[in-house]
């Protein structure tokens, strides 16, 4: 069970303790005075009394009439309070002042009664009273634990008041607010035929107030009683499906509702938009959701029927139903289905056109719907359009045939006619007739099934007339004759139904690919855009292709081919954005544009909205086209969605790393910076304070302290700086001629000058030319990889330092400097790692060394070269080599 | 503008760093020079023009003017030798100094010897250039600017041309790094700027011919990107 059901579930069950621990109300509904509510809440309370129900009757009105006052013989009544009433403007009634009666509330909570009658829940209380409305006495009654039955007419809910002053004219002022209707544990309709009851009117059997008396003869009108009958008999409804909801939401079951969508299905041949109304009336009633579908089982519908389609399903969408295309060879089969799957329970349908022959064989679809749709209730609704037909003496065919199809059945029975008279010499008379049944069926898959009976019919006469004796005449010599003959008519027409069907079933599949291709393709291309302008890319030449139209999308500030629209263009597509509705041509808002613009559906907030302008201006948009169109414009929001995910993803990586960068590199500098400076504050304060009491060697050592600290201090300034250039990915390089023995010596020379104690060994390949490269980022990254291996390197052990050029793969030399020491060497899983910024190898004893940046200046300033550093171990197995290489590259 | 006076030289410090003046104040007058403050160009350029000095170490990072404009500035009028204090990243900068008319640099943070070296530098051969002849002799290389005589332990260095010209520029500033543009226009004219390549040969041969390494150089350094220094 979802979140939600599970609480729908607990208010249920709370809502039906609530009710179980109060009393009960039971309501008499009727549609207007006179029905008889009163008289059945009585006569239902004196059953009760009989099986020993304590029943009284609070307040019970009978306005005299005889029988219910016999009713109420027996039955225990409650004492009417007395309150004196003075009114309080104009004259008083019958003197200085009135005594009235009014239910007496205290009494019956005294009396406390299993069951209290309470007639007429709308009434207004005497002034005096606890309560201003009598329903608010009941409220307190059912608190108080006592079941309640009770009168009311429809008239007095609040929230039909409106209807009712709409029906009839008159606005009742006594209402009853809905909610207490929520009390309510049964609803009994009371019902009365207008008829009856306007009997009953004149009989005087009917109590009406003074004040609507002259109003009486518009409000007991037939139509307004009928009204007013249906409104209660709703309303009774109503009440009763959403007890029905609540207890089983209560038990956990899904809800399963009485009433279930609506399908209404319509061909556009008429009245389509009629059955719309119909449809949408039709649910409202039911409180269902309802569709609206038509299904094609071949080529596109004519011109005619295609608009009256595509208006009918607009007027349905603008109405809040659905509206879908079917595709299927057989409509009953695919309404069926439809309606199966989609859950519905009513299929509403308009009267089809006369076909006795069909009707002859139990095919129309009204019949067949009936055979095999047992489960849903079926409408079928009286069109105009029907009434006139049926008024109309049966005339053929008009949109059944067309006349290319007639033109084209005779002409093959002429040629098969032809034909046969040719092949007559060879071939026996009974095995023409299949020359005939070829062209039958020639003509069958190519038009529709009226023509392939014309020409069945028409090959069966020419046959006839023509070859069977006696010839040139439409009589049949033999019998034998005559039996083939009319099997070949019958061959004949069956071959055609069936090339028909099978052509109907192709052009039908046909449709049905095409529009899965493009969605396919569509997909296809979607999945390979990286980001939002590729998206938009692939979904634009997409929708190029399949719909053959000129596409502009946007979404959020991407945009393409968004500069094709002008100023009204803008405006519709505004439009499309803000509301998340189609506007722009072919829609009812800004029609008057070129484009039609559909939202694209980003997220909650966001909308993007893509726009198709048709080639030459199509004044119409096929229904097939208009749902293609949707359904790419929903393949590409997705897309998009996904497109903005994996930058979010990305973002969120790359700040993960940047996160992580920045912390390393805020715990190298508070420790990085603060080393040296220790060193340096200290040596200085203790010079400055104690320099006196030491001795010279001590002294110079302090100095010394000094000065090598803040030259550490200074490369570290400069690493970081070197970094930050790195990583700003701006990285220019100023390339210039220089000799590689002049970068060693210049890396060597100012190294020497901060350790004067490391010895390096330089061999360089003699006659090495000059290289092409930025010279002072490569000299400083050459330094740090120096001044990494002398600070590995035993005190006293020479640096090697080799520089060569070497054959690369890609037939292209590089230059190879390799930097050896003869350190403690580098474990082989970190030797990727050491190139990592802040990275720096863990030494137990000596603790960190470096900033854990040089190697990665290194790297980064000769990657920047398109060159590479590596770390190997070193020679005979001991220590660590560098090795750069970098390519040979020429101005 | 300056008269060379026998007392002790006048060096004038233009710097807006108070400690780095001090620091200079104290190294410069341990040396035995004397020593004037400017913490701002403007107010540089009005005590050289005031009171004169023998050198001058111009900080490039000034607060009120662009220490290259100061040093422009400068240059219109005066010909006191100069020395840049730059930092280290900015090789254009140097390059830009000193072909705007310094006459060498130091790199920030230096160490006090450094400098000292380059100001005894530029100081010896202001003098030299009023009075003896160029010549320069370590004791094994031996350097004759007026007869063109290049001998090495005694034996004569046959250089060309070129050679002999690049040597000779780099020993007239000796002490002193000569900018790659400056090498160029003076050995091939200001049309041949760009030819770093044929530039690179040379060197290589000079040194060669001197026995010279430039992994580990005795006479001519090269400094990356700026240019080529003679350290003898």
């Amino acid at each position: 069970m979802t979140d939600s059901s599970r609480e729908r579930q607990a208010d249920a069950l709370v809502g039906e303790l609530q009710r179980q621990g109060a009393g009960r109300l039971t309501i008499f509904l009727g549609a207007a005075p006179g029905v008889g509510k009163t008289y059945t809440m009585l006569a239902r309370v004196r059953e009760l009394r009989r099986t020993g129900t304590d029943a009284v009757a609070g307040i019970v009105e009978t306005h005299g009439r005889s029988e219910t006052a016999a009713l109420l013989d027996g039955l225990e009544v409650v004492p009417r309070r007395r309150i004196k009433y003075t009114p309080l403007t104009g004259a008083p009634a019958g003197g200085a002042g009135h005594t009235l009666e009014e239910l007496d509330l205290d009494a019956l909570l005294a009396r406390a009664p299993a069951l209290a009658v309470i007639d007429e829940l709308a009434h207004r209380n005497v002034p005096g009273s606890r309560h201003e409305r009598r329903w608010q006495d009941v409220i307190e009654l059912l608190d108080a634990g006592i079941d309640v039955y009770t009168t009311i007419n429809i008239q007095h809910l609040e929230s039909l008041n409106d209807v009712v002053h709409r029906i009839t004219g008159v606005r009742v002022s006594e209402t009853v607010p809905d909610a207490v209707f929520d009390r309510l544990r049964d609803i009994v309709l009371v019902d009365l035929p207008p008829r009856e009851l306007i009997e009953r009117l004149h009989q005087g059997k009917v109590y009406v107030p003074e004040q609507a008396a002259h109003a009486l003869q518009a409000f007991f009108s037939p139509s307004n009683l009928t009204a007013l009958r249906e409104l209660a008999m709703q309303t009774a409804a109503d009440r009763v499906d959403s007890d029905l909801r609540e207890a089983q939401a209560a038990r956990g079951l899904p809800g399963v509702p009485v009433r279930r969508g609506v399908m209404v299905a319509i061909d556009g041949r008429g009245s389509s938009e009629y059955l719309v109304r119909v449809a949408r009336r039709l649910a409202e009633r039911r409180d269902a959701p309802w569709t609206v579908v038509t299904v094609q089982s071949g080529d596109a519908p004519e011109e005619a029927r295609q608009r009256e389609l595509d208006r009918a399903f607009a007027l349905a969408r603008r109405l809040g139903g659905d509206a879908v295309v079917l595709h299927g060879n057989n409509i009953v089969d695919s309404l069926l289905d439809h309606a199966s799957r989609s859950g519905a329970s009513a299929i509403v349908l308009g009267r089809t056109r006369e076909r006795p022959l069909a009707r002859m064989f139990n095919r129309t679809l009204t019949q067949q719907l009936i055979q095999r749709g047992a489960h849903y209730e079926l409408t079928i609704v009286s069109t105009p359009e029907a009434r006139a037909r049926s008024r109309r003496s049966w005339r053929a065919t008009g949109s059944l045939l067309s006349r290319s199809d007639a033109t084209l059945a005779l002409a093959a029975a002429a040629g098969a006619t032809a034909l046969a008279w040719v092949a007559e010499r060879w071939i026996e008379l009974d095995d023409l007739s299949l020359i005939f049944i070829v062209a039958v069926v020639l003509v069958a898959a190519r038009t529709r099934m009226t023509a392939a009976v014309i020409a069945a019919v028409s090959c069966f006469f020419a046959y006839n007339f023509f070859f069977i004796e006696p010839r040139f005449t439409l009589m049949i010599g033999a019998r034998q004759g005559a039996i083939t003959v009319v099997l070949f008519l019958v061959a004949a027409l069956v071959a055609g139904r069936l090339a028909s069907k099978l052509r109907m079933q192709v052009l039908a599949l046909r449709a049905a690919n095409s529009h899965a291709t493009a969605l396919q393709t569509l997909g296809r291309q979607l999945s390979t855009a990286g980001d939002v302008d590729a998206v938009l890319q692939a979904g634009r030449d997409a929708l190029r292709r399949a719909l053959d139209a000129d596409a502009m999308l946007q979404a959020g500030e991407h945009t393409l081919h968004a500069h094709a629209l002008d100023e009204k263009d803008r405006a519709a597509a505004d439009w499309a954005m803000r509301h998340r509705q189609p506007s722009g041509r072919y829609t009812d808002t800004l029609a008057g544009s070129d484009w039609w613009f559909l939202p694209l559906v980003l997220g909650e907030r966001e909308t993007g909205v893509v726009g198709l302008r048709m080639p030459d201006g199509a004044a119409r948009l096929g229904a097939e086209q208009r749902r293609l169109a949707e359904a790419m414009t929903e393949d590409i929001a997705q897309a998009l969605a996904r497109a903005r995910l994996v930058a979010d993803l990305e973002d969120a990586r790359v700040g993960n790393e940047t996160e992580r960068l920045r912390s390393a590199l805020l715990s190298s500098v508070s420790h990085d910076l603060r080393s040296p400076l220790a060193s340096i504050i200290g040596a200085a304060s203790s010079l400055d304070h104690y320099g006196q009491a030491m001795d010279e060697p001590d002294r110079r050592g302090l100095l010394e302290t000094i000065r090598v600290e803040g030259e550490r201090l200074d490369r570290y300034i400069q690493n970081l700086l070197d970094m930050t250039r790195l990583g700003h990915g701006g990285l220019t390089l100023n390339r210039d001629w220089i000799g590689v023995d002049e970068l060693i010596g210049s890396a060597v020379t100012r190294l020497q000058r901060y350790e004067p104690q490391a010895r390096f060994d330089v061999t360089i390949e003699p006659g090495l030319a000059p290289i092409w490269v930025h010279p002072a980022l490569v000299e400083q990254a050459l330094f740090n990889v120096l001044e990494n291996a002398a600070k590995f390197s035993p005190p006293g052990d020479a640096v090697a330092v080799d520089a060569r050029m070497i054959d690369t793969r890609l037939d292209k030399d590089a230059l190879r400097i390799d930097v050896r020491d003869r350190g403690p060497g580098i474990p082989e899983d970190e030797r990727r790692r050491i190139f990592d910024m802040f990275y720096s190898v863990e030494r137990g004893d000596r603790g960190r060394q470096g900033t854990g940046l040089g190697l990665a200046i290194t790297q980064g300033m000769i990657g920047a070269h398109g060159g590479s550093v590596e770390a190997l171990p070193g020679l005979d197995g001991r220590g660590t080599t560098i090795r750069i290489t970098l390519p040979r590259v020429e101005p | 503008m300056t008269e060379p006076s026998a007392t002790a030289p006048r060096i004038l410090v233009i710097d807006d760093e108070p400690q780095i003046r001090r620091f200079l104040d104290i190294s410069l007058r341990a040396q035995g020079y004397s020593v004037e403050m400017a913490d701002t160009g403007q107010g540089g350029l009005e005590a050289l023009a005031t009171h004169g000095a023998d050198l001058v170490i111009l900080d490039l990072g000034l607060p009120d003017r662009d220490g290259q404009q100061v040093l422009r500035e400068l240059r219109q009028w005066s010909t006191v030798p100069v020395i840049l204090l730059t930092v280290r990243s900015h090789e254009a900068e140097k390059v830009a100094g000193l072909d705007g008319g310094a006459n060498d640099y130091v790199t920030k943070p230096f160490s006090a010897p450094e400098l000292m070296a380059r100001v005894r530098a530029l100081l010896r051969t202001r003098v030299v250039a009023t009075d003896a002849p160029p010549v320069f002799d370590d004791g094994h290389l031996h350097v004759d600017l007026v007869r063109r005589e290049v001998t090495l332990a005694g034996h004569p260095v046959a250089l060309a041309r070129k050679e002999y010209a690049l040597l000779a520029l780099l020993v007239q500033h000796a002490g002193r790094v000569v900018t790659q543009p400056q090498i160029l226009r003076e050995l091939w004219g200001p049309t041949h700027e760009g030819d770093t390549h044929y530039l690179r040969i040379l060197v290589g041969k000079v040194r060669q011919k001197l026995g010279d390494d430039a992994a580990s150089p005795r006479w001519i350094a090269t400094e990356p990107g700026v240019g080529l220094r003679f350290i003898g």
